[in-house]
C-alpha cells in the first residue's frame, strides 16, 4: 500500500538497478549524512548530518528542509523548468509533482534524489469524482511522457493488427523523437520501468531469471493497457503523426 | 475519451418476442430500455415487463469490441450459470439481426428482470430507510448465494442493489463478477473506491486482471451496512480520496476503526467483522448471513418492516414536478448504472422507470399473493424465498403452497430447529448427509457434509431442488394429490412411495398435515 517511491542518488556500488524505497501514507524517511537504521544515508561530505525528511501523505508527499543554510530545489523533470524551492528550516512543504527530483547542493556537486508519486489520480472524461462510479484501477496522466511511450508501444496493435510485434525500444525512440527531441534509449527504458510501477504490474516469471528480459515487461504492459482501455485509438494523437508517413 | 455512445432504439422496435418501450438510461457502453412482450407473443411464460440492455457488440472499433465483449461475456456467463432468488435474473439473451440498421445489427440484448429502483436511489432521499436491516439481510442472502455458487460480485454498492416493485432486493450488475479459481477470482481492474477493501487499493495487477477473494464483497457489505444504517461511510473523510487514505491508514494499523455511534450494537459487531484490516480476519459469508439474519430478525419473526413506502412516494408526488423530477432522475440514473455496469451518465428523458404508478406499498408481506394466501400465517420473511423457489422448478406439482405447507409441517417455520436425535436441522429439517446432495444450485454435491445451522436461504432452495427432482420419479399412476405424494417422498424417498403405491402408512399423519396446510395456503380459485 505504498504511495511514494524514493530513489536515492546513485552510488558506485549500484549496478543496474537503483534501490527504491517505498513509503506508505503516513510514513517518513529522514535523509542526511549521518542517518542510520531506517533513515537514508547520503554519504557525501557536503550534505548535512540531518538534511531533511520526506513524508508520504495520501498520494502526495511533503519535504522538510532540516539544513541550516541550504535551499533545496524540487524539480519536475518533465515540467519544462517547473520547480519549487524549499528554504532552510521549512517543514512539510507539499510537493505536487508526479515525478520530482530533489537537488541537494553538496560542496559543488548536485546530488539528485528522485521521488515518484505514482498514485496521483486523474479524472476520466465523462465521470465524476464522487466515488460512486465504478472506476478503473489505473489513473494515468495523458500529458506525461510515460503515456506517449505507452501509446507508441501499443500503436501497432491499435492500428488494426492485433498480433503485430511490439516495437523495440529503438523504434519507440525514433517514433517519439518528433515530439520529444531528447528521447533516448535510457529515457524510454526508464519510462517503461516506471509504467510497470505505475500500473502495478505483477512481476512476471521472467524476473526470476537473470539478465534484462525487457520483452516480457513490454508485452505485459501492452496487453494490460489494451485490455483495460488505457490507450485507445484516439489517444494515438499524442504521437506526432501516423508512423510510416514520411516526416516532411 | 469519446462522447458517451448511446444505442438508440426506436419505441416499438421488435427484438425477438419483445417490443421496446421507453428508454431507461444510456451510457458509454450501451443503453437500457423498458420492454413488454410484443403483441400476441405474450402468454403465461413471459413476464409483463422487462429491461432490455442493448450492447453495441456489432459496431465500434475492433479494440473496443473485444473489450466490451469480455464484459458482456462475463455477465452472461454468470446469468447462465446462476439463477438465484436474490440475483436479478436474465430471461434470455438475443442478438439483433437487422441488416437494414447497421447501428443495431449484431447488438447483444440482455433481457433482464425489470427493477423499480435501486438502493442508491433509496439512500439518495437522504433519510435512512426504516427497513434497513431487512434490506441488508436480503443483500447478504444475495452475496451468500453468489459465493456459495463460487462467484465473487466484485462491485457491490448501493447502485447495484436493485429493488423490485414488491420491495425485495436483488443484486445486479455482474460485469465485474468472476468465478472463483480456488480461493481467488480474476476481475477486471475496475472498482468503486468507497467499497474497495484496503488490500485491493493499489494491489498488483496481472494480465488477467486483479485477483480478488469473496472477502472483498464482505468488506463492501460492511460499508454498505454502515451507510444504510447510519447514513454515513464507516471511514472518515469528506471525499472518496480522504476515505481511501483513511482505509489505508486503518489497514496499516496506524488508525483505529471508529464507527458511527448511531450504529446499533448488534450491527456494530457485524460491521467490525466485515471491515477487518486483513482479508484473512474477515467473517465468512455464511457466518455473516446468519449474523445478519439474526440481527435483522428476519430469521425468526415474520416481521419485514416496510422500507419501501418511502421509495414509492416520489412516484406518487407527480404534482410537484421540479422536485419529483430531481428525485426520479436520481433514481433512474442509479438504476441505470446498476443495469449497465459503469460509464453511465445520461438520463434519457423525464419519465421514471416503471412509472406506471400504482406500485404502491407492496411489501414482502404480500409477495406472491396470487399464489400463496397472505392471511394464513405464512411468515412474510419467507414468502419471497418460498415463491421464488417454487418458480425455479418447472414441475407443476412444486407450488408455493406446497413448499409453505411442508415447511409448516416440518418445522412450523422454525429456522433454528435442531433435532440431533433424528439428525435433522433448520426450517426444512434437512439431514446434513442428504442436504449435501442438494446444497448447490448447479446440481453438484458439496465437497463435505455441511454442518448445521442451515439458514432458510440455503434450506428452502435446496428443498425446492430436491422436490423438483422427486416429482418426475413418482409413478404416474399413483392415486391421490401429486403434491402430497411429493411431500411424502421428501420425508421418506420416492422409491418407498412408489413401492407402497401411495403414501406409506408410517407417513400418513405427515401427509395429512401437509394436505391440510396446502388447502389453507392456496388462494381461493387457485390450483
Amino acid at each position: 500500500m505504498y504511495s511514494i517511491i524514493v530513489v536515492p542518488p546513485p552510488t558506485p556500488e549500484d549496478t543496474r538497478d537503483r534501490t527504491q524505497i517505498r513509503l506508505a501514507p503516513g510514513e517518513r524517511l529522514a535523509f542526511g549524512r549521518s542517518e542510520r537504521g531506517n533513515g537514508l544515508r547520503i554519504a557525501h561530505d557536503g550534505v548535512s548530518r540531518r538534511a531533511g525528511e520526506i513524508a508520504a501523505q495520501g498520494v502526495f508527499w511533503t519535504l522538510s528542509n532540516l539544513s541550516a543554510h541550504q535551499t533545496y530545489v524540487v524539480e519536475n523533470p518533465e515540467g519544462a523548468g517547473e520547480h519549487i524551492k524549499v528554504g532552510p528550516g521549512r517543514l512539510q512543504a507539499p510537493v505536487p509533482f508526479e515525478f520530482s527530483r530533489i537537488v541537494l547542493p553538496a560542496a559543488g556537486d548536485l546530488l539528485p534524489l528522485e521521488v515518484w508519486a505514482p498514485r496521483h489520480d486523474y479524472v476520466r472524461a465523462g465521470e465524476g469524482a464522487d466515488g460512486e462510479t465504478t472506476a478503473p484501477a489505473f489513473s494515468v496522466d495523458r500529458t506525461k511522457r510515460y503515456f506517449a511511450v505507452l501509446a507508441a508501444l501499443c500503436e501497432p496493435r491499435l492500428r488494426g493488427t492485433p498480433h503485430a510485434p511490439l516495437p523495440t525500444v529503438e523504434q519507440v525512440v525514433s517514433r517519439l523523437r518528433p515530439t520529444w527531441p531528447a528521447a533516448s534509449r535510457t529515457a524510454v527504458q526508464w519510462n517503461i520501468d516506471y509504467l510497470a510501477v505505475k500500473l502495478r504490474l505483477k512481476p512476471g516469471p521472467e524476473t526470476a531469471e537473470t539478465g534484462p528480459r525487457l520483452n516480457g515487461k513490454k508485452e505485459s504492459l501492452v496487453s494490460l493497457a489494451l485490455r483495460f482501455d488505457l490507450v485507445r485509438e484516439d489517444d494515438l494523437v499524442v504521437l506526432a503523426e501516423p508512423s510510416g508517413r514520411p516526416v516532411r | 475519451m469519446t462522447e458517451p455512445y448511446a444505442v438508440t432504439v426506436p419505441r416499438g422496435y421488435r427484438v425477438g418476442r419483445w417490443e421496446v418501450r421507453e428508454p431507461i438510461a444510456t451510457g458509454a457502453f450501451g443503453s437500457v430500455y423498458a420492454a413488454r412482450p410484443a403483441g400476441g407473443a405474450g402468454g403465461r411464460e413471459l413476464p409483463r415487463t422487462a429491461a432490455l440492455k442493448f450492447l453495441p457488440t456489432g459496431t465500434g472499433t475492433p479494440r473496443q469490441l473485444a473489450h466490451l465483449r469480455e464484459l458482456v461475456e462475463r455477465e452472461v456467463r454468470l446469468y447462465h450459470r446462476l439463477r438465484q432468488p436474490r440475483l436479478i435474473r436474465m430471461y434470455e439473451m438475443l442478438t439483433v439481426d437487422d441488416p437494414a440498421d447497421p447501428r443495431l445489427d449484431g447488438a447483444t440484448v440482455l433481457v433482464l428482470e425489470k427493477a423499480e429502483s435501486s438502493l442508491s436511489a433509496l439512500l439518495a432521499g437522504g433519510s435512512r430507510p426504516a427497513g434497513g436491516p431487512a434490506l441488508l439481510a436480503q443483500v447478504c442472502e444475495g452475496l451468500a448465494q453468489l459465493h456459495r455458487a463460487g462467484w465473487v460480485h466484485g462491485d457491490l454498492k448501493p447502485a447495484n442493489v436493485l429493488l423490485l416493485a414488491d420491495g425485495s432486493a436483488r443484486l445486479a450488475d455482474f460485469n465485474m463478477a468472476a468465478e472463483l479459481e480456488g480461493t481467488h477470482a480474476y476481475t477486471p481492474a475496475f472498482s468503486t473506491p468507497d467499497y474497495t477493501p484496503p488490500e485491493l487499493l493499489w494491489s498488483e495487477i496481472g494480465e488477467r486482471g486483479r485477483r480478488i477473494r469473496p472477502s472483498a464483497d464482505v468488506w463492501a457489505f460492511g460499508v454498505l451496512a454502515h451507510l444504510v444504517l447510519t447514513g454515513s461511510f464507516p471511514l472518515p473523510g469528506g471525499t472518496p480520496t480522504a476515505r481511501r487514505d483513511a482505509a489505508v491508514a486503518y489497514a496499516r494499523g496506524t488508525d483505529e476503526l471508529r464507527l458511527s455511534p448511531e450504529l446499533p450494537d448488534v450491527w456494530r459487531t457485524i460491521v467490525r467483522e466485515c471491515l477487518t484490516r486483513t482479508h484473512a480476519d474477515r467473517i465468512g459469508t455464511q457466518a455473516l448471513l446468519r449474523r445478519v439474519t439474526d440481527a435483522a430478525g428476519t430469521g425468526r419473526s415474520a416481521r419485514l418492516p416496510r422500507p419501501f413506502s418511502r421509495l414509492s412516494r416520489p412516484f406518487a408526488r407527480r404534482g410537484r414536478r421540479a422536485r419529483a423530477l430531481l428525485v426520479l432522475g436520481a433514481s433512474a440514473a442509479t438504476a441505470a448504472v446498476a443495469a449497465l455496469g459503469y460509464g453511465i451518465s445520461t438520463w434519457v428523458d423525464g419519465g421514471p422507470p416503471g412509472s406506471g404508478g400504482g406500485s404502491g406499498d407492496v411489501a414482502a408481506a404480500s409477495y406472491g399473493a396470487a399464489e400463496l394466501r397472505t392471511d394464513r400465517g405464512v411468515p412474510a420473511a419467507y414468502r419471497l424465498l418460498i415463491v421464488e423457489t417454487a418458480h425455479d422448478c418447472a414441475r407443476r406439482e412444486v407450488t408455493p403452497p406446497l413448499i409453505a405447507a411442508m415447511l409448516k409441517a416440518e418445522s412450523n417455520f422454525d429456522p433454528d430447529l435442531a433435532d440431533p436425535v433424528k439428525d435433522e436441522y433448520g426450517i426444512a429439517r434437512w439431514t446434513p448427509s442428504v442436504l449435501r446432495w442438494w446444497m448447490h444450485d448447479d446440481g453438484t454435491p458439496g465437497d463435505t457434509v455441511p454442518q448445521p445451522p442451515f439458514p432458510p436461504a440455503e434450506s428452502v432452495p435446496a428443498m425446492g431442488r430436491y422436490l423438483c427432482w422427486i416429482a418426475p420419479r413418482l409413478d404416474p399412476g399413483l392415486p391421490g394429490d401429486r403434491r402430497v405424494l411429493v411431500a411424502a417422498a421428501y420425508r421418506t424417498s420416492y422409491a418407498k412411495v412408489n413401492d407402497a403405491g401411495g403414501v406409506p402408512p408410517k407417513y400418513r399423519d405427515y401427509a395429512a398435515h401437509v394436505a391440510h396446510y396446502l388447502k389453507e395456503y392456496t388462494p381461493p380459485g387457485g390450483k
